[in-house]
């Protein structure tokens, strides 16, 4: 098991005392999400996400394989989430046992996998014996708090980025184009689901909390490291821009006021919003990027428009 | 060889650096001397833990060997026995290798030894001399080729690492660190290996160098008196 | 500070590179290495273990040649006599268990290193404290072991922790007087400051809002790359946290 980062006691009194006075340490407001930035690779379906000091990187890969035999007509999609100790040294190379860890990769694996969001029918090729199998590979390069966020922006973002080559179909027999003989093929995404993590402190004593009517609880959006270190309970929820919720996960911790759970739903929604918007702004701009003279070689007849 | 650098990037270890050359990308982190845990210690000097994680898929016997070669160059090269009973944790993650997976590592062995050495002296880990690498490759016409790239290595009759220990302001080759061909080559060939890597290699340990020294300027708060 | 006697060279220098000093200079005056070098045991030669910036102080009235290497790195190694901050990370029949750097193998600190102390009287530290230190014993091959023994050491209530600003700002703090940070933030607020060679600097006004400003703002200093802007970045974060202050406040009443 690896180490713990220490964290003194005067830390945990003064951040709750600061909490209690309306202020986080890096100066967000309590609900303020931290500036994402979506950078793109050479390569299709390789990204970079920053949020503040956490860097993740994700990259989607794809290769043709035989799928399930229960399931025939469906492609397969794996989400590897692994830490190693560039993220910190409390990760352990390897050992991916540890309860945060293994609640990330859950996490990440409803809201992408089990949510239906890649389209898996559609990575079928030749009924029960070729199909697609994506793979997407996500790397923890800092950690600074909001893993779960970050990640699922990162797959997201890298599934809607990634193209797969385009093949052709010969009965049994399946040719698969290189990249620079023929336009590859972007992957069906049915919708898109964003991770917004809440993070919730006790003012007061836990009995207070639990018996109290006051309910006093502070809940913050976007935790740093230090926060999520010393917060009391969490909340995840992950919904799409059709206000769908796809995910709500509070495993233990802090009891919450169930008005409240609406409350947090309604502020993930707004940086839902936002957050779709930004990948689908920096896709259309990295699709320009290359594609510089897409327009002059458009088979599309320019139509007069009256 | 021409390459970018960056060092000092991440913020939870001690030292770090980003490197990128033609396809090839890669980040490297030291966090060290830490506390080992008791299987690691040694009783007289620095234990060395190194991890090396692909771009796709988990890591196998392919990035173990990668992580032997790495051992290999900076076990000689760190002032171990400064911190007996310590270990220095190096991890690097490949973001594109910029090669054929299945067939070379030559790529990225020579770019993680450049980006190792760079992350540190980023984190103040001492060392006995610099260091530099490259990958080779001698084409179907017996030409050499320095840092090939993923076709030439492709259509390459034998490939190389070479990495040797700079000292002297990087202008004496101390040792040869490491030297790893694979394929169809002679004698000749070999020594030609090392005379041309030597003079690509020196060039390169004084790009190294302005990388380090730049670093070390612009770290540096200016203050008025 | 170069007087007459005194010699002060300085360039860049890395690791393998060779010293800049004459080998008659070197058998002629008593050396005496600094941080950054280091002597091989079996050859006896010296040379430069880290990159920086290389200080060579000639001392020609006591025919002494001072080296040491100015470098940057966020991991402490304890040195006797550096004052540092630590935490309690366990407690012992008769000691501390201090850690000076999350991952780093901690330092003992004996019930007895500490004023006024006896088998009866008996410090009061519990796990998560702070404690502002000195090096007492430091041996690369053992644990080293900190004290409190005189007055200025020992707990630090309260407050505030800054730890990830790297060795070398620490060090400017600490040791530079003419380092304007501490008397630009004084000329703001009232603070109390506890400044660790290992990396941490403490920190504690009266009011959070006071003590957050100083976190920010020494966080924000230590990354800026000039003395001249320190000035504004304290009185950005200033007047934010004011305006916070009074933006609550007029909410609640």
């Amino acid at each position: 098991m690896a180490k713990e980062i220490e964290i003194s006691n005067s830390e945990s009194k003064f951040l709750l005392e600061a909490l209690r006075q309306n202020y986080r340490l890096d100066g967000r407001s309590f609900s303020q999400f931290r500036d994402v930035k979506i950078a793109f690779g050479d390569e299709y379906g390789d990204v970079t996400i920053e949020m503040g000091k956490t860097k993740v990187h994700c990259r989607i890969s794809c290769q043709i394989t035989q799928p399930y035999e229960d399931r025939p007509f469906e492609g397969l999609f794996l989400i590897s989430t692994e830490n190693s100790p560039m993220a910190g040294p409390q990760f352990e190379n390897g050992n991916n046992t540890n309860e945060d860890e293994v609640l990330i990769a859950r996490i990440i694996e409803k809201a992408v996998r089990r949510s239906g969001a890649l389209d898996i029918e559609g990575l079928c090729i030749v009924a029960g014996s070729k199909c697609w199998a994506v793979r997407a590979d996500v790397h923890f390069l800092n950690c600074d708090g909001g893993f779960i966020d970050a990640s699922c922006i990162a797959v997201m973002a890298g599934l809607l980025h990634f193209r797969k080559p385009d093949i052709t179909v010969h009965g049994e027999q399946v040719i698969m184009h290189p990249v620079d003989e023929r336009e590859p093929v972007p992957l069906g995404i049915l919708h898109v689901p964003i991770c917004v993590t809440f993070s919730f402190f006790n003012p007061m004593d836990t009995e207070e909390n639990i018996k109290g009517d006051t309910n006093a609880e502070i809940t913050i959006i976007d935790a740093t490291l230090k926060e999520e270190l010393l917060r009391d309970g969490v909340l995840t929820v992950t919904l799409n821009k059709n206000r769908e919720v796809v995910q709500v996960s509070k495993a233990g911790g802090l009891p919450m006021d169930a008005l409240s759970l609406m409350e947090c739903c309604r502020k993930a929604y707004a940086i839902t919003e936002e957050i779709t918007d930004k990948i689908t702004y920096v896709l259309k701009k990295d699709e320009k990027r290359r594609n510089k003279f897409a327009d002059l070689l458009t088979s599309e007849n320019a139509r007069e428009t009256s | 060889m021409s390459f970018q650098a960056e060092t000092g990037i991440l913020t939870q270890v001690d030292g770090s650096s980003q490197i990128q050359s033609q396809k090839t990308k890669i980040f490297c982190s030291v966090t060290g001397p830490i506390e080992p845990k008791a299987r690691q210690e040694l009783p007289t000097q620095l234990a060395l833990e190194i991890i090396v994680r692909p771009s796709l898929g988990v890591p196998n016997t392919r990035e173990k060997l990668i992580e032997d070669k790495l051992r290999a160059v900076f076990t000689p090269l760190i002032t171990r026995y400064l911190y007996p009973r310590q270990l220095c944790q190096i991890t690097l993650q490949i973001l594109s290798s910029g090669e054929s997976e299945q067939e070379f590592t030559q790529r990225e062995v020579a770019n993680s030894i450049n980006a190792t050495l760079l992350a540190l002296i980023d984190a103040g880990i001492a060392l006995n001399s610099m260091c530099a690498a490259i990958s080779l490759a001698i084409s179907s016409d017996d030409k050499l080729i320095m840092d090939p790239n993923d076709e030439q290595l492709k259509a390459a009759k034998s490939v190389h690492v070479l990495a040797l220990e700079l000292v002297e302001s990087s202008t004496v080759v101390k040792n040869v660190l490491l030297l790893d061909s694979y394929g169809d080559f002679n004698e000749k060939q070999l020594f030609d290996i090392l005379e041309q890597g030597e003079i690509s290699l020196l060039k390169l340990g004084k790009e190294i160098r302005s990388i380090v020294e730049s670093k070390i300027i612009n770290s540096n708060l200016i203050i008025q008196k | 500070m170069a007087s007459a006697q005194q010699q002060q060279q300085m360039h860049m220098i890395l690791p393998g590179d060779s010293l800049p000093i004459s080998e008659t200079d070197l058998k002629s005056h008593r050396l005496v290495l600094g941080p950054g070098l280091y002597t091989d045991p079996k050859t006896l030669t010296i040379h430069p273990v880290n990159a920086g910036k290389l200080y060579i102080t000639q001392n020609n009235n006591s025919n002494r040649i001072n080296i040491h290497i100015d470098y940057e790195s966020h991991r402490y190694i304890p040195h006797v006599n550096d004052l540092v901050i630590g935490c309690i990370v366990g407690t012992f029949a008769d000691s501390y268990k201090v850690s000076l750097n999350s991952f780093s193998n901690s330092v003992s600190l004996s019930y007895m290193a500490f004023p006024n102390a006896s088998k009866k009287n008996r410090p009061t530290l519990k796990i998560g404290d702070l404690v502002y230190c000195k090096v007492a014993t430091a041996v690369k091959e053992l644990e080293a072991t900190v004290e409190c023994l005189e007055s200025g050491f020992g707990l630090l209530e309260d407050g505030m922790i800054i730890d990830s600003t790297g060795l070398k700002f620490v060090r400017l703090l600490l040791f530079d007087d003419q380092f304007p940070l501490l008397r630009l933030l004084a000329s703001r607020t009232k603070f109390e400051i506890a400044i660790g060679v290992n990396g941490k600097i403490w920190i504690k006004a009266d009011e959070i809002k006071d003590t957050l400003a100083c976190y920010r703002s020494i966080l924000d200093c230590s990354m800026c790359q000039s003395v001249d802007q320190f000035a504004n970045i304290i009185k950005k974060h200033f007047q934010d946290l004011n305006t916070v202050a009074a933006a609550t406040a007029a909410t609640e009443n």
